[in-house]
């Protein structure tokens, strides 16, 4: 698994090349060009302040802006993570018939291109939150939150792996992630709080979610008042806690599977 | 030092009748024992052995699908032997299904930027080639505009111009020189020819006969997936052409001809 991160290293500028690449072809020909990706955070932190607080609100139409906003990037983020990555080895094909890298790299310039997608949505939450609340407290959250993308990034990067090596096999797989994430946006506590499913005694649904354990380890700390208390920083250490148990049973199982499948794999693109 | 060495390698691999099998065919197979799509098992190289060091320039004939494409990719890592090892020493260069490693949306600078780095470069070691690369490739302003727009010549003499520019150690060629028109195939084969001067291994696979007997000194002609006969160029080539007449039924004059 060393030998295989070190030759990830070493194919870094390759992969690096390709993520600028694709951030830049995501918006070619736009006017604003990459402005696009903070452009549609704020249009929909718009539509949240003004329409969607009246609906999941508790009377504070920013709060929940921000509230909204930073599930859907981050959720947003390990969807497409999962469901894009699931298609690297077909779209980079090209490359994989050629040479002999490590087949992580298409995962991971999937997930890498995502994540910085992803981290411009968040930095709009910062700079609403900053406006708004006038609270240098938020960039502590932003300090917390950083250890916890970095963990979600690494989940993603296993899970796409995964999707990707059985994607090759089934393509099923790729249609089931689709299908999954659809549901698990209703299932996890993205637009609405999770108290809504605490008052249904449905508490166990986001419970055994990861999807949400990520969630709440980048959007908590960032929605944080001031200062966090020590209660608070507690119950984010057991959050970091269950996210590290998680983020290394899907890594492990990541590196079982290209073990597993690495020589096989390019016989069935 | 290069060095290539094969060592009874084989490759078989399984094919399915539909492009791809689906997890619903999967299922159903491992419950019922029963399959409308069947495998087809394909070997691909049987028990091959090879052997190069610095100086050899091999070239591989055989009729379509004998596995030569295969043996080549073996060589290159980009296929895992299935049995047999592979030890090969020294930076790589494949030029094989050129025209699919393009980012096809991005321009012609960018392309040879990843492209070398998917040969190993790095952004400083580039930055002096990539004039050198240009310059060879004799697109000029075609590098401002995207590759999609490209014909498949102008794509393999840029990805020529680019394999070429690195000076690989090992260089393994399937095909390429068939593109190009006839004022690059006399600069390409020259400087093929410049790389072989600089004493390091090459493996090229080739239906131009000529072609292989001017520029190896050692041919294997492989057959199914083995290698029915290797030696020097003379002999192997005399050999292939002559079986190739006996399975047409005319003299090898008409082969050679055609």
């Amino acid at each position: 698994m060393f030998r295989h991160l070190s030759a990830v290293w070493t194919a870094r500028h390759f992969l690096l090349a390709l993520v600028k690449l694709d951030l830049r072809l995501r918006y070619k020909r736009s006017v604003l060009g990459i402005g696009w990706s903070l452009a549609h955070p704020i249009a929909m932190t718009v539509v949240f302040t003004v329409v969607f607080s009246q609906l999941f609100g508790d009377g504070d139409p920013v709060g929940y802006a921000a509230f909204a906003l930073a599930g859907l990037a981050v959720w947003g983020f390990l969807r497409d993570a999962a469901t894009h990555g699931s298609r690297a080895f077909l779209t980079n094909e090209g490359y994989i018939r050629q040479s002999p890298m490590p087949y992580t790299i298409y995962t991971l310039r999937t997930v890498l291109g995502q994540a910085i997608h992803a981290c411009m949505a968040l930095s709009v939450v910062v700079a609403l939150l900053v406006v708004w609340k006038g609270d240098a407290g938020v960039f502590v959250g932003v300090a917390l939150a950083l250890p916890g993308l970095l963990l979600a990034l690494v989940a993603a990067w296993a899970v796409a792996t995964i999707g990707a090596f059985l994607t090759a096999f089934f393509q099923d797989v790729a249609h089931i992630l689709e299908v999954a994430a659809q549901i698990g946006f209703f299932l996890t506590p993205i637009m609405y709080r999770r108290s809504v499913l605490d008052d249904r005694g449905l508490g166990w649904l986001v419970d055994i979610n990861p999807a949400s354990l990520y969630l709440s380890l980048i959007r908590d700390p960032l929605l944080l008042a001031g200062i966090p208390t020590v209660a608070q920083l507690g119950q984010l250490g057991q959050l970091y806690l269950s996210a590290l148990a998680v983020t290394a049973v899907l890594v492990a199982l990541a590196a079982g599977v290209v073990s597993w499948l690495n020589k096989k794999v390019i016989f069935h693109l | 030092m290069a060095k290539i060495e094969l060592q009874n390698v084989s490759i078989t691999f399984n094919v399915y009748q539909q492009k791809r099998l689906s997890l619903k065919e999967y299922l159903a197979r491992g419950l019922f024992r029963r399959s409308v799509n069947p495998v087809l098992r394909v070997r691909a190289l049987e028990d091959i052995s090879l052997s190069a060091r610095d100086g050899d320039r091999i070239g591989v004939i055989g009729h379509n699908g004998a596995g030569k494409s295969t043996l080549l990719k073996t060589l290159a890592g980009v296929y895992p032997p299935t049995a047999g090892t592979r030890e090969v020493d020294g930076n790589i260069c494949s030029l094989f299904d050129i025209t699919l490693g393009f980012e096809h949306e991005a321009t012609g600078w960018d392309n040879i930027q990843y492209r070398a780095y998917l040969q190993g470069e790095t952004p400083s070691s580039i930055r002096a080639k990539m004039d050198d690369i240009a310059e060879f490739s004799e697109l000029g302003d075609f590098l401002n505009i995207a590759v999609r727009n490209y014909s498949s010549g102008m794509q393999m003499r840029l990805a020529f111009s680019i394999a070429t520019a690195i000076n690989p150690e090992i260089l393994l060629i399937d095909e390429v020189l068939a593109v190009g028109d006839l004022a690059f195939l006399t600069k390409a084969k020259a400087r093929m020819r410049e790389l072989m001067g600089t004493a390091r291994v090459m493996v090229m696979v080739a239906h131009d006969l000529g072609a292989i007997t001017e520029m190896c000194n050692r041919v294997v002609w492989m057959e199914h997936g083995r290698v029915v006969a290797e030696g020097p160029p003379g002999v192997v080539v005399e050999q292939y052409v002559a079986a190739a007449a006996a399975a047409a039924g005319v003299l090898p004059e008409a082969v050679r001809a055609a």
